[in-house]
């Protein structure tokens, strides 16, 4: 039994990433939308391409607090991946490779066990967490012992220690900030302060992507923030997308009015920075938890003595949020300052934040063991649903 | 024989302090309003669904090879549970930690910061009333005239 190719999907919150190993991963949004424009027609995933206009876009989104609660949504979207239209698989040649959160709940990893079988008619599924193939991408090409996985995506912000290659369940820690909440609260401040946007999720969501940045100096930046004209070297404007002469917004640097092109623009001042502070003090929204870098701190410490050191030396970070510029440079400043003197400190940052976990799929489905991690539809079907629970460490 | 007080102390006595209970309840749903979805309804929801017009779940229901597929709506059916239930459940599946609940990373060791809740800059006073933060007396003023004890968004 040895396929040439397998088919991966990591099936995030927000965006579903896919392919065939022997591809590059697609990146799908993982939801039905409903656009105001387009009154009769729901786009599902990828289809969002298609729609002209994306204002006041309305989310149905499978996921819930990080975990898949609404399975028709989901069923519809799988539906789509796996046609013709998204990324065509046949399941009884490839196999499978499905990523899950950790810690899912036991009735839902019951149930994708039961669809991918039953539903998909799958030969053989690996179910696995995303952070498991992060690790093993990062340890494939850094031959490591511990690893320390950070991974901040739409829900919330996991970090999980590895040693050799297995994941040590007492040092997880989770911080319930993702990068919904960072659009969400986004949305609420300029809202508030300058033009209302609550309705546009989808908008503010790339307002986001498009202006903030992690600041290394927080107090030293709202005081530059403060300033007014040319000293004030961080405030620009936003320019809205209007969907006849401009699909995606962009920024800008504050021009007098007369040069004004009756364009609507958002003042991105201070909101620039403090939205992905969030990350680093859920604090200052009222989340009575610590920020990344302290949370890394706690969970080192949780783990056996003797391997604090490889953990610190081998930190990885990837995800939806790790594409903010300064991301990096942020956590290891921190965890540096709060760590031991006498411990070396690396924090690297994935090349392709978002696609980290799915190019670990490709790595594993090249390990000689690979097929001894899955699951069979013959075992499956024998032993029922208890032998997924005892093969997948989720 | 006028008693000799400032101006603002007697103000402040006539305003309505909200207790610890309201402000706790306030700041719990600002905190779950950053987990919402959407904050407008479903913009399709008033489409009276005709014949002619595929319902929704039907239009991606394309029919495919496969005659016994089932449809999204018997997976909705099928595993119906919401998120509080999931983690009831979890309780009896994984009592031990570590488990969903017990990897919430806990409360930092460092102090909060406090911010305006106008402007966002760096805040030192507080609104009697609420409890928002608050940096100047020009955004107290707009706190009051919008936001506080009339909670809008």
């Amino acid at each position: 039994m040895s396929e040439t190719s397998c088919y991966i999907l990591d099936n995030g919150a927000y965006t579903a990433k896919v392919g065939l190993s022997t591809m590059e991963p697609k990146i799908v949004p993982n939801c039905i939308m409903k656009a105001k424009s387009e009154r009769r027609r729901p786009f599902i995933g990828s289809q969002l391409d298609e729609c002209r206009d994306a204002s006041g876009l309305f989310y149905i989104l499978p996921f819930q607090k990080g975990f898949l609660i609404n399975w028709d949504t989901q069923k519809t979207i799988w539906d789509f991946i796996f046609s013709k239209e998204c990324c065509p698989v046949n399941f009884s040649e490839t196999p499978l490779i499905l990523t899950e959160p950790l810690f899912n709940f036991h009735s839902i990893q019951e149930a994708m066990t039961e669809i991918f079988f039953e539903e998909y008619e799958c030969q053989s599924l690996l179910r696995i967490n995303a952070t498991d193939l992060a690790e093993y991408h990062y340890r494939k090409l850094h031959k490591n012992e511990g690893t320390v996985v950070v991974d901040s995506g739409y829900s919330f912000t996991y970090i999980v220690p590895y040693i050799n290659g297995k994941k040590y369940k007492e040092g997880i820690r989770r911080i319930d900030v993702g990068g919904k909440v960072l659009t969400n609260h986004l949305k609420e401040i300029l809202s508030y302060r300058q033009l209302n946007v609550m309705e546009e999720s989808y908008v503010i969501n790339q307002a986001k992507e498009d202006s903030c940045f992690v600041s290394h100096d927080f107090m030293g930046d709202m005081q530059i923030t403060r300033r007014t004209g040319s000293r004030n070297t961080i405030v620009k404007d936003y320019v809205l997308p209007d969907y006849t002469t401009l699909r995606r917004g962009y920024l800008r640097d504050i021009v007098r009015p007369n040069e004004d092109l009756e364009q609507q623009t958002l003042r991105m001042n201070n909101e620039r920075f403090s939205i992905p502070e969030l990350l680093f003090h859920p604090s200052d929204v009222g989340i009575p938890q610590m920020g990344i870098p302290e949370a890394i701190i706690n969970s080192i410490d949780s783990c056996p003595e003797g391997n604090k050191e490889s953990l610190l030396e081998n930190i990885i970070l990837y995800g939806g949020n790790a594409l903010f510029p300064g991301f990096r440079d942020r956590v290891f400043n921190e965890v540096r300052a709060l760590a031991l003197d006498h411990f070396d400190v690396n924090v690297s940052i994935a090349e392709n934040p978002i696609t980290y976990a799915w190019e670990g799929g490709k790595y594993l489905f090249k390990d000689p063991d690979f097929y001894s991690f899955c699951l069979t539809k013959e075992e499956y079907e024998e032993e029922g649903r208890n032998l997924a629970f005892e093969r997948f460490d989720i | 024989m006028a008693s000799r007080e400032s101006g603002r102390v007697k103000d402040a006595e006539k305003r309505r302090v909200l207790d610890d209970a309201a402000r706790k309840r306030r700041a719990r749903k600002a905190v779950e309003a950053l987990e919402q979805d959407n904050f407008h309804d479903d913009p399709h929801a008033d489409l009276v669904m005709s014949k002619k017009v595929p319902k929704f779940a039907d239009s991606n229901e394309k029919p495919t090879r496969k005659k016994k597929s089932r449809s999204a709506e018997y997976y909705k059916l099928r595993f119906r549970k919401t998120f509080g239930q999931l983690v009831e459940e979890e309780a009896s599946f994984r009592p031990e930690p570590p488990n969903y609940l017990s990897a919430q990373a806990p409360p930092s060791k460092f102090p909060d910061r406090h911010f305006c809740a106008v402007c966002g800059f760096t805040s030192n006073y507080t609104c009697i009333s609420c409890g928002a933060r608050y940096c100047s007396v020009k955004c107290l003023g707009t706190h009051l005239d919008t936001r506080c004890l009339k909670w809008t968004a």
